[in-house]
């Protein structure tokens, strides 16, 4: 059990972690599958530890086929059709999107979603896909389970849902399914999780 | 707290706290700008004593936090509350410890921001303000955590001599000269003296569209308020924030030697009577009083502790109990809407003489400008919700009954009930009206002058001072006939004994010479001021009075933190030699100017 503790702790040299800029991001799209589209992007960073609000970015964003918007969609993100006709199209966004995030590690809750529709947006616009070291919390919060399990057996896991696992660690509830305020949750997450882990170096993190 | 379980954006969380809420809205653009978002684990420190100062204003966002002196908790901060600023101000090592109390998430803005919105006068206020309203609760508690001695001179805290400009100066040649010395102000030579601060630069030259050829004489502040060097600091407080000023220059012997500003004090912030205050000035009904005694007690044993002397903290405690009747009534014209005419809460009694430690009962009352059935209708719920509320923050209700369920009346009523008891009184009416003659006004618009004046009357009323000195007479100091301390169960009554002897020695002398003054000390000097006691009689009374209810307080204290009802009985084993025998010679002087007072009125001869 002990051994388990100390593994953590055992690579002090590299990077610290706080010397790293972590891009927190999130996308609202109109639903899980491969054909859904992208409606509006949020991400902000890290810097020396703490999170830079005004250095965030979020747009939403136009799709390329407003036609295939669903009604269960408009009601999980809250994006309305209407807003969306003046938004700047994907090709505008990405861009700006990957122009930040090439600067450093990529944060994301449940990664692979997210980085499945980067990745596509990436291939469709004919964007090289910038080789990103990303950080999942979802994953950090199973790792967190695994310790704690090792300390309290019968002691409830952590949920793994933004919102869930936020409120289990005592942070403030947030405005949910909105691109910016779940990337700012998530970085927010992250905090806590490092902590908790006991993570000091930048390679401990992946 | 409210709203915990609501999710909110950062910035309107913001926007709802204090001061951020007074922010325009081009300010906020700023405000998020420099947002930033950290998060502190349980137990770790944010700031350090005399540590690296402060870079940042923190704003709390979740989790809490408590300050720290020397290892001792001072403060404790919530939700929504910002700290860090005096050390940003100061520019100094913090004056404590910030340890997060739970996991902290904590949003912060760095000094270049924070200096941009301190342009918002009405933000920058609830910095310098802010501090006004902390020293006025609580400078004497500041000073007793800090090891602040507050009795000492002002003058002391004086680091540089004064900076000076000429008569003719511009205000640009002023601003060029506070900037190279590095002052927030500089003083005007000349008659009469002149005073001009950073705060003048912006309202009177800025904003008003001078320019930099403005003659100082035109936008200073002449004659400037000063004070001696000499006064004890927590007076020099009270001037400034009486004033509202924020820098005062000190004179000693006839010349200035140096200005204080109240960012001196900034960094020296301590307070729980202030976070106390807070509470008050959140509550929002009356379960939010429940415990307000408990705090209260707190604060009392920790001025206490600190050294303080018993009219300090009885004024300490008054000015939070006052601010609790301010709430109380502020609710209830909040749900019941504005009164029908113009009225005035009071105190009597201890609470009247600002004398309130322990164990205090409810004492007060209520006066109203004309008799209407709506008014009476409004004021006996006022008193009905006030009386209740105070229930509620652990004020036992008066056994003698005075308070304002009973007694609300119109003003003409009172004034009828007052030259009743002075100018056709009966012994048993003074005995128990007493206390009125302690009454305070607390809260409300209604001027109380006509009742004052009948009351400074009072001097001329020979039979009327008679039956209040031999009310006076009521209680004897426990003296046998060898001049031993007689206890009665091994203790002695501090009150009965002594402090309700003093008081109403105090009043009558008070009265006797016309002095509307209340509080027993000051009831003594106004009456040897004006001849009526001796200065050496007055002096030694007021010795007596701080030692007697200091001891009180210290024995009540004590029976409370060994679970035991507080009471006015000291058992005289508890008492050191040298407290013992100052015991008794206090009882001497009590005794000796009751037979003085009793000769004088021949009070064995009334009726």
């Amino acid at each position: 059990m002990f051994a388990v503790l100390k593994t953590p702790f055992r690579h002090p040299e590299g990077l610290a972690w706080w010397e790293a800029t972590y891009w927190a991001l999130d996308l609202e799209t109109s639903g899980l599958t491969p054909s859904d589209q992208i409606l509006s992007v949020g991400l902000l960073p890290i810097q020396r530890g703490a999170i830079v609000y005004g250095a965030h970015y979020y747009s939403l964003v136009r799709p390329r086929r407003p036609e295939a918007l669903s009604p269960e969609g408009v009601r999980a993100h809250h994006i309305l059709p209407a807003e969306l006709r003046d938004a700047p199209p994907l090709e505008e966004v990405l861009p700006e999107v990957l122009r930040r995030v090439a600067q450093g590690v990529l944060l994301l809750h449940f990664a692979q979603v997210d980085l499945g529709f980067l990745r596509r947006a990436c291939r469709e616009l004919r964007q090289p896909w910038p080789h990103l070291r990303v950080v999942d919390t979802a994953v950090l919060l199973a790792r967190l389970n695994r310790h704690q399990a090792c300390l309290e057996p019968y002691a409830q896991p952590l949920p793994s849902s933004l919102g869930a696992a936020r409120a289990a660690l005592g942070l403030p509830p947030h405005l949910e399914h909105h691109a910016l305020w779940d990337a700012l949750a998530t970085a927010e997450l992250f905090l806590v999780l490092r902590e908790r882990l006991g993570l000091r170096s930048l390679r401990q993190l992946f | 707290m409210s709203g915990e379980n609501r999710a909110v954006n950062p910035l309107e969380f913001v926007r709802q706290q204090a001061p951020f809420h007074l922010l325009p809205e081009e300010a906020m653009q700023k405000v998020a700008q420099g947002l930033e978002i950290t998060f502190y684990p349980k137990g770790s420190k944010v700031l350090e004593q005399g540590g690296s100062r402060s870079h940042h204003l923190y704003l709390i966002r979740k989790g809490a936090v408590r300050l720290e002196r020397e290892g001792q908790p001072v403060l404790h901060l919530e939700e929504g509350e910002v700290f860090g600023y005096p050390s940003l101000l100061s520019q100094e090592a913090p004056a404590f410890d910030v340890v997060a109390e739970e996991d902290l998430l904590v949003y912060r803005w760095g000094e270049r921001v924070f200096q941009q919105l301190m342009g918002y006068p009405e933000f920058a206020a609830f910095f310098t303000r802010g501090l006004a309203e902390r020293l006025r609760f609580s400078n004497r508690l500041e000073g007793a955590l800090l090891g602040l001695d507050l009795s000492l001179p002002v003058g002391e805290l004086v680091s540089r001599p004064p900076v000076f400009v000429p008569r003719d100066a511009t205000v640009g040649e002023a601003a060029r000269l506070m900037r190279a010395q590095q002052v927030s102000s500089v003083l005007v030579e000349g008659e009469p003296l002149g005073i001009l601060t950073d705060r003048d630069l912006r309202n009177r030259v800025l904003a008003e569209g001078r320019g930099p050829e403005t003659p100082v004489l035109q936008v200073m502040s002449a004659p400037a308020k000063t004070q001696p060097a000499s006064t004890p600091l927590f007076e020099a407080l009270n001037f400034m924030v009486r004033q509202g000023i924020h820098h005062l220059p000190l004179e000693q012997d006839g010349r200035i030697v140096g200005v204080v500003t109240d960012t001196v004090f900034m960094r020296r912030q301590a307070r729980s009577p202030l976070h106390l205050l807070r509470r008050l000035e959140r509550t929002r009904d009356l379960a939010d009083l429940r415990g307000y005694s408990r705090e209260l007690l707190g604060v009392t044993e920790g001025l206490l502790a600190g050294g303080l002397g018993p009219s300090e903290i009885g004024r300490s405690v008054s000015a939070l109990n006052d601010q609790l009747v301010r709430t109380l009534l502020g609710l209830f014209e909040a749900q019941n809407g504005p009164p029908p005419c113009a009225y005035a809460w009071v105190v009597l009694g201890s609470e009247g003489r600002m004398e309130q430690t322990l164990l205090t009962d409810q004492d007060n009352a209520l006066v109203f400008e004309e008799r209407t059935p709506e008014a009476e209708e409004y004021f006996s719920r006022m008193a009905e919700f006030a009386v209740n509320g105070l229930i509620q923050a652990g004020f036992p209700p008066c056994p003698g009954g005075y308070m304002a369920t009973s007694w609300h009346k119109p003003l003409a009523e009172w004034l009828r009930l007052f030259r009743g008891w002075v100018e056709r009184p009966s012994p048993q009416e003074v005995l128990e009206a007493q206390i009125f003659f302690d009454y305070r006004k607390v809260y409300g618009a209604l001027s109380l002058e006509s009742l004052d004046a009948v009351v400074a009357r009072t001097a001329q009323q020979g039979i009327f001072l008679a039956h209040l000195a031999r009310a006076s007479l009521q209680f004897r100091p426990p003296l046998g006939f060898f001049r031993q301390i007689r206890a009665e169960d091994g203790g002695v009554d501090l009150k009965k004994g002594g402090i309700a002897p003093i008081v109403s020695l105090a009043r009558v002398h008070a009265l006797e010479v016309g002095s509307l003054a209340k509080a027993t000390v000051e009831r003594l000097r106004a009456a040897a001021r004006a001849g009526g006691l001796s200065r050496e009689a007055a002096e030694t009374l007021e010795e007596a009075f701080a030692f007697l209810m200091r001891l009180r307080l210290r024995e009540q204290l004590a029976q409370l933190s060994r679970g035991e009802q507080p009471s006015n009985k000291v058992a005289l084993e508890r008492l050191s030699p040298l407290e013992r025998r100052h015991l008794k010679e206090a009882f001497l002087h009590i005794r000796q100017l009751q037979e003085s007072l009793g000769a004088r009125y021949q009070t064995d001869r009334l009726g």
